[in-house]
């Protein structure tokens, strides 16, 4: 059977040697450029990632810093109001009786 | 271990398995002689792959280097590196099967017509390259893989089996078959064998 095989060189691509050599040096040319643009993108990408990543870490703490420190002064003033020490002692200065539910409730009788 | 493409042609390397799963390994790092390895491998194969869908040699030149590039695109994705050539193959496939539905939309004329109209060229051009075409247009796609394997790129039927995924036996029943068809439709246009010459072994 193997000397009954059927000449298919009129479809052989690389019957014209240049041609062929062109077509394969054109191919493995575009092939790097591809790899050489997707590694740039990556390469760009890979640049911007760091400061992009220090600006959001900086923001993250700037608002956690913010957050903590608003909640602290809020709770500061609700603890300083809510005191009943001070409650008394402004009664106290200023010559203020209570009524015997402010005073239950300043007391922890409402509790 | 001796590969499944590792005939000496003119235009193709010797490689075995481990040679192109260590082409492919280099290809991924970006070396630029691996890639001319791998095209001056296969490009030829998956030209042919192509043209045994497409039947027209520019469209399968075509196919074949989008294929290429598309595959070295994705090199990562390819699982078994020393199989690249069966995977790039399958690019081809679908690719070549992609451009024949295009076809299949763009062109009015039914199919019989289109034949017979690339038979008449044929004739009155009296190309044997349009009369292969036109012979080979007879055949069913599996038929025209093995038999364009088979002669034109040299390859032996356990080659040829491994990447089509069929039998050894088969391959041979294929060729037999391909060969008598187009034998009978070419009649007294075949040329002899070894006046043109194929890259034989």
């Amino acid at each position: 059977m193997e000397d009954e095989r059927i000449n298919f060189s009129a479809l052989d691509p690389s019957r014209n040697e240049l041609r062929w050599q062109r077509t394969v040096g054109m191919l493995v040319g575009q092939a790097l450029a591809e790899r050489r643009k997707r590694l740039s993108i990556e390469q760009q990408l890979l640049r911007w990632a760091r400061p992009v990543l220090a600006v959001a870490a900086g923001l993250c703490l700037v608002a956690w810093t913010a957050g903590l420190l608003s909640t602290s002064s809020a709770q500061r003033v609700s603890s300083v109001q809510q005191s009943p020490a001070l409650t008394l002692a402004n009664w106290a200065a200023n010559n203020q009786i209570p009524e015997p539910s402010d005073l239950l409730r300043t007391l922890g009788g409402n509790r | 271990m001796r590969g499944w493409l590792s005939s000496a042609k003119s235009h193709s390397i010797l490689l075995t398995h481990e040679a192109t799963a260590d082409l492919v390994y280099r290809a991924r790092r970006g070396e630029a002689d691996a890639f001319t390895g791998l095209v001056r491998a296969y490009l030829r194969p998956a030209y042919t792959i192509a043209l045994s869908v497409v039947a027209r040699p520019a469209d399968a030149e075509d196919i074949a280097q989008e294929a290429f590039l598309k595959a070295f695109q994705s090199l990562h994705t390819c699982r078994e590196p020393e199989r690249f050539a069966a995977w790039l193959f399958q690019i081809v496939r679908n690719r070549a099967r992609n451009l024949l539905d295009s076809r299949r939309l763009r062109d009015v004329a039914p199919a019989g017509a289109r034949i017979l109209e690339f038979i008449t060229a044929a004739s009155a051009s009296a190309g044997m390259r349009e009369a292969l075409l036109a012979a080979l247009a007879d055949l069913d796609t599996e038929k025209r893989e093995v038999v364009l394997l088979h002669d034109l790129e040299d390859w032996t039927h356990k080659e040829i089996a491994e990447v089509l995924d069929i039998s050894e036996v088969h391959s041979r029943q294929h060729l037999f078959k391909a060969r008598q068809t187009l034998r009978a439709k070419l009649g007294g246009e075949l040329p002899q064998e070894g006046s043109e010459g194929n890259h034989g072994r």
